[in-house]
């Protein structure tokens, strides 16, 4: 999150995801794992786990051979200049980098007290409530990249930062300190089926600008105003309407999320 | 002067306040930022030199290409190789978290070494029948084991099934009883890259991932494979572009497979890279299921390398009821552990060099090595080379004979991850050719003309059973087997979001949970005629009623045969 | 001997139980607070995991329970407010008593907040890199000001101690901390304000939860205000409550009817100005606020047990029906109605806090999102026992030693003579 190597032109990264071709294999949430050293934490269930990504499956709401399902895979939407965490932090721990747009969080300087959590409606930080453990010896696997964070923090996805770093420090030994950085997030990098593209929005004709300007794009919860960069995208009616409020009389049974 | 109690307080109190002006108490607390940022439970990770290593992944025979990111030789980070020509690029979450088995807290790393040699000798010496089950045929050590049963009087090597492969480019329409063809199943890059070139109609009675991204998806219920296949035939056609897969197993669909036309076309007998000629005189392979029961008195199961887990009953019903020594090679507590008398703890990948097998949807014959990254504990035994000592063939190092082989064919290509170049065989000496395999090179054969597969007939289990009526559920299997170990990450798919259904559990619908009073995360017995297991319940509104979908530890294998009734009972 | 040390501190002119029959009270609170402190240690020392919150209720009863008695302590600033700077002279008679309960709820929500942020070593981060944007900085400074003031206010309340006015150097000190009563009294209203309000501003500023948002004046959204109305209509009301309710424990009367009466009109008033706020608050949302948003708010109330009936609750029955029973005459004269009004009141406040932190997270944001339910562990329940285990004790010395109701000793005097005159009706002075 530094403001000094401040490129040209500022970048700002995004996703599109295609929700028609997610398989829900979960090789996004494992490589995602693997890069941030996010401990395992099997005390945890759905609701207390450390899942920066987390792959959701929602349904069209019939039952039995009309069922049709889908994967949707949710990471921090990474909202605009005025996302909802930011503003709410006591200690300035969350902030919107102006040379890329990611909204970032530093776990040094966050207290625990929760609130960017009450405030996200994408339910995309995650707490945590153990010690970070690994079982002896596999502490020799974590990334020298990323620093493991210590109990009592919120974390949640930073579009790999830390390759973004690395790429720019590359680009920087290139000669070319101030020239265009393109990398790639270990979820996208991950992903068999290729439905998470990640590239800047600011680029007009990147894949992914272009792709977020087609009919089908869609973000979630669009009315809240949050402006989010991560597009979904899907061919199918149903699957569109996941982007909405949820509506009167539309009532899940608890436990699938 | 005496000083009295009140001069006391007032310098007590006069110093705190003057330590208040000192910078003393203030960097206390902010040293209290550096505390909080560093608590011995927090691990630093590994530092050192960034380097990129190759390897290929021998968790299951699909062997894609792995590129690791190492700091040292530790391995820290596993990605796949885009250029490969099979696996594009792409790992399973299993492949993606392998580097953390080796540290796996519940690997097993000890066994009764002596104790096991002794016992297997003595049965071997009075002449008992030995057989060696091989889950992974194909390898340079399933030869191994057949040339070591054909040294001994009385020995005999088992495999699980007949060999068959699948070729998916060349097929425009798959019908699926079942199989996890887009989750799974095959080569992973492999199959995404063919997927377009398929209708892939996807039958079975719970919308699993496999048949949310399918073309169709037919909820058929077990049992009626057969009558929709059949109705099916004819507009699948009789060219043999049309492919049926049936998670009974290939011999279950071969007829339907014969009658479209497909075998010999896109199912076909599965290849294999050369072997020394010397070679071809070891052992015949016989199918488990052609074995008398109650003959075998040895039984040494590799479970080192496993395509599929062979249930439990299936196997002790082939062992002599008087004193069977049974001795596993595994690096789990969890498969045939808990049934041998003796098992013995073998490397993980990515310790050890071996090479893997053709995948089930590779039409050529490939060859190539899971080139070892970390060394292997202390106390681990190597299947091949303890069978092959017990059977006293002459030591070897038999997969560079293999390479040799290959490489005196003349045939096919190698592919080098580093460059991401191929270049043929034929074009490289022998040495380079093992170099190239040693830097998880992967041959791959030239375009054969490909066999049918051989006919066998299904095994027939028997039908509905008179205990049947107390079992109100029909059993259905969550997915493909999971690797017998797995990384502790695998708890983000398993418990930290309800992803995929962790291999100990089983999945209700909430109705059928209500009437067997069970609550989500509870323990319970899940039943059937074969036995009970233990496991955890999860419920799922996904789930059609009348269904209980299964997650496929090796304990609730052991009591799970296709289409088999069962109930879940509260512990 | 030791009951007699004991009394030397007990004030002239007041009764007190024997010391034997007091240490038989404060036991068993002792031991609640011994337990209460283990589980609030459990918390701190394996972590926050020990408690049932999770990554979709971050806050839970701890927050609820401190949004609630922030409140509820807000009658220590109100009637420092009305009586130093409103001159309402009667309520001199609960004062003390107020700044006590102001104490105990303000240092016990601050105590659970220390418990309650996973790195508690990191608290005064928020004091040293300030954000000025989120209305919990704002919150953390104005409290950790305001429980300072608290603090000096109850010294001068404690060197008044029988004991302790012996020391000249501590009457004198009493004597001119006093002469600051009135800047005391200022500046804790002030501060008073802006905490009170913030933290309704919490929940009134989440854009990401339209059930919570609310629009406002300038940055601050309503329920900044509504949270300043509810607490001063609440403070009054639960200095009602905790005085008859130690009156009744120790079974005399602390102060005259009339400041019960005062006490009750001022919280009725406020209350109703409350409700009339709180219902046009409530129609905006419904009708613009929310749906603005993308949110229609009747699906808020599709999700079981959080029906409608709680919005009802929380304006009628916690509202409206104690406002009305405070403003009538004939039905505050009977103790009885008197009583169960204040306690309304507080409930009222209790539910509107719950509403805004346990309910708003417990509503689904995405369309795919189940509703969950929150149910807190014992060491949750424990932590917050403690602090009611310590409100009780440092209440029950500070009453037992301190001069709390400075109209008890007339009233003694008062209620002595009646004993000896016939029995008859009690003439209200």
């Amino acid at each position: 999150m530094t403001h000094a190597n401040q490129p040209t032109k500022a970048a700002r990264y995004g996703m599109t995801i295609d929700v028609d071709r997610c398989n829900g294999c979960g090789a996004c949430m494992v490589a995602c794992a693997v890069e941030n050293n996010i401990p395992p934490v099997p005390e945890a269930n759905d609701r207390k786990g450390l899942t920066w990504i987390r792959v959701f499956r929602v349904d069209n709401g019939e039952q039995g051979s009309a069922r049709r399902s889908a994967y949707v895979p949710m990471m921090c939407q990474h909202c605009g200049a005025d996302a909802p965490c930011v503003s709410v932090c006591p200690q300035h721990a969350v902030d919107v980098d102006p040379a890329t747009g990611i909204v970032g969080e530093m776990p040094q300087r966050c207290l625990g007290c929760r609130y960017c959590m009450a405030a996200c409606p994408y339910h995309a930080r995650y707490f945590n409530w153990w010690d970070p453990a690994w079982p002896p010896g596999m502490e020799k696997t974590l990334n020298p990249g990323v620093t493991p964070r210590m109990r009592g923090v919120v974390e949640k996805c930073n579009f790999c930062h830390g390759r973004w770093h690395a790429a720019k420090q590359l680009a920087a030994a290139n000669g070319q300190p101030d020239g265009p950085v393109s990398y790639t997030p270990a979820c996208v990098e991950a992903c068999p089926t290729g439905v998470i593209r990640f590239g800047d929005l600011n680029d007009a004709e990147n894949p992914v600008a272009r792709s977020v300007r087609e009919n089908g794009s869609f973000r979630l919860l669009e009315t809240l105003g949050t402006e989010p960069k991560v597009y979904y995208r899907s061919r199918k009616d149903w699957v569109r309407q996941i982007a909405a409020a949820p509506k009167p009389g539309q009532r899940k049974e608890n436990g699938n999320g | 002067m005496k000083s009295t109690r009140r001069d006391l307080f007032l310098f007590a109190g006069g110093s705190a306040a003057g330590a208040l002006l000192t910078p003393a108490p203030w960097r206390l607390i902010t040293d209290t930022a550096l505390w909080s940022e560093n608590w011995p439970g927090v691990p630093a990770p590994p530092r050192g030199e960034i380097r990129t290593r190759f390897t290929n992944c021998s968790l299951c025979r699909a062997g894609c290409g792995v590129r690791a990111r190492c700091v040292g030789d530790q391995p820290v980070q596993l990605t796949g190789v885009a250029s490969h020509p099979l696996s594009r690029g792409v790992l399973c979450p299993f492949g993606l978290t392998a580097h953390h088995l080796p540290y796996h807290p519940a690997r097993l790393k000890q066994g009764p070494h002596e104790r096991a040699l002794a016992a297997v000798s003595a049965a071997i010496g009075s002449g008992d029948r030995v057989a060696v089950l091989d889950l992974q045929p194909g390898r340079t050590a399933s030869w191994t084991y057949r040339r070591a049963m054909a040294a001994l009087k009385n020995g005999v090597y088992l495999t699980n099934g007949p060999s068959v492969a699948y070729d998916l480019h060349q097929a425009k329409t798959v019908l699926s009883f079942g199989v996890p063809v887009l989750d799974g199943w095959g080569t992973p890059g492999n199959v995404i890259a063919a997927r377009e070139n398929f209708r892939l109609i996807q039958a079975e009675p719970v919308e699993s991932r496999t048949a949310t991204l399918a073309d169709v998806w037919l909820p058929v219920q077990p049992g009626d494979e057969d009558a929709t296949a059949l109705a099916m035939a004819g507009e699948l056609g009789a060219d043999g572009s049309a492919l049926v897969l049936d998670h009974r197993g290939p011999a279950a669909a071969m007829a339907l497979n014969q009658r479209l036309g497909a075998l010999g076309r896109t199912v076909v007998a599965r290849p294999e890279a050369p072997v020394p000629v010397e070679w071809r005189s070891a052992a015949p392979a016989t199918a488990l299921a052609q074995v008398e029961d109650r003959s075998i008195r040895v039984l040494l199961i590799d479970e080192s390398a496993v395509d599929g887990y062979v249930p439990w009953y299936q196997i002790e019903r082939k062992l002599v009821l008087d004193n069977p020594v049974v001795v596993t090679f595994t690096a789990s507590h969890g498969g045939y552990a808990r049934h041998a008398q003796y098992a013995l703890p073998t490397a993980v990948y990515p310790e050890i060099s071996e090479d893997i097998p053709t995948a089930i949807d590779s039409v050529a014959a490939t060859f190539r090595l899971s080139t070892a990254l970390i060394a292997p504990p202390a106390g681990i035994v190597n299947p091949a080379e303890w069978i092959a000592t017990l059977a006293g063939l002459a030591e070897g190092d038999t997969i560079r004979e293999r390479a040799d082989g290959i490489h005196d064919s003349g045939r096919g290509a190698i592919y080098t991850p580093a460059d991401g170049k191929t270049v043929a065989v034929k074009d490289l000496t022998a040495e380079a050719f093992w170099k190239s395999l040693g830097e998880a090179g992967c041959w791959i054969d030239e375009p054969r003309h490909a066999r049918a597969p051989e006919t066998t007939t299904a095994v027939s289990e028997p039908h509905a059973h008179d205990s049947d009526v107390d079992l109100p559920l029909v059993a259905w299997l969550a997915g493909p087997s999971s690797p017998p170990l797995l990384s502790p990450l695998m708890t983000k798919l398993y418990q930290e979001s309800n992803l995929r259904l962790a291999p100990n559990r089983v999945a209700l619908h909430p109705s059928d949970a209500r009437a067997a009073r069970l609550a989500d995360g509870v323990h319970a017995f899940f039943q059937t005629r074969l036995g009970r297991c233990g496991v955890d319940v999860t419920i799922d509104p996904g789930l059609p009623a009348g269904v209980v979908q299964l997650g496929t530890a090796p304990g609730i294998l052991d009591v799970y045969r296709p289409g088999i009734r069962a109930k879940v009972v509260p512990a | 001997m030791a009951d007699n040390a004991d009394r030397s501190f007990i004030a002239r002119g007041v009764k007190r139980c024997s010391t034997n029959q007091f240490l038989l009270w404060i036991a068993p609170w002792a031991a609640l607070l011994c337990f209460g402190l283990y589980a609030a240690g459990l918390c701190l020392i394996k972590g926050l995991n020990q408690t049932n919150m999770d990554n979709r209720f971050a806050f839970g009863l701890w927050i609820f329970l401190d949004l609630t008695v922030i409140a509820l302590g807000a009658g220590a600033f109100f009637t420092g407010f009305l009586l130093y700077i409103l001159k309402f002279k009667e309520l001199n008679a609960v004062i003390n008593s107020a700044v006590v309960i102001g104490l105990v709820c303000y240092s016990g929500a601050v105590a659970v907040l220390a418990v309650d942020v996973g790195q508690s070593l990191r608290a005064w981060f928020t004091f040293w890199y300030p954000n000025m944007h989120s209305m919990l900085t704002e919150v953390t400074f104005c409290i950790s000001c305001y429980l300072t003031v608290l603090a000096i206010e109850y010294v001068p309340i404690l060197l008044r101690n029988r004991k302790l006015r012996e020391v000249p150097g501590f009457l004198v000190f009493e004597f001119e901390l006093h002469k600051l009563i009135y800047m005391l009294a200022g500046v804790g209203a002030f501060l008073s304000f802006f905490h009170q309000g913030s933290l309704g501003g919490l929940y009134g500023v989440l854009r990401g939860r339209p059930f919570a948002f609310r629009e406002g004046f300038l940055v601050w959204p309503s329920t900044f205000f509504l949270f300043i109305i509810s607490a001063a209509a609440v403070g009054p009301s639960f200095i009602l409550l905790t005085t008859w309710l130690v009156e009744k424990i120790s079974r005399k009367r602390l102060v005259r009817p009339q400041v019960f009466q005062l006490l009750a009109r001022i919280s009725g008033l406020l209350l109703s100005v409350y409700v009339l706020a709180k219902t046009v608050d409530t129609l905006i949302w419904l009708n613009h606020t929310s749906p603005a948003r993308g949110f229609v708010a009747s699906q808020y109330y599709d999700w079981k047990p959080f029906g409608t009936w709680i919005l009802f609750a929380e304006i009628a029955l916690f509202g409206a029906a104690p406002a009305w029973i405070l403003l009538m005459p004939r039905l505050r004269k009977h103790t009885g109605w008197l009583v169960s009004a204040a306690g309304l009141a507080c409930c009222g406040v209790a539910l509107n806090r719950f509403v805004l932190t346990v309910q708003t997270l417990a509503l689904p944001t995405l369309s795919f999102d189940p509703f969950l339910s929150y149910l807190p562990s014992w060491q949750e329940t424990g932590t917050f026992l403690a602090v009611v285990a310590f409100g009780v004790l440092v209440y029950s010395f500070s009453f037992r030693y301190l001069r709390l109701f400075p109209e008890e000793r007339e009233l003694q005097l008062g209620q002595a003579v009646e004993a000896s005159e016939p029995a008859g009706v009690l003439v209200e002075r």
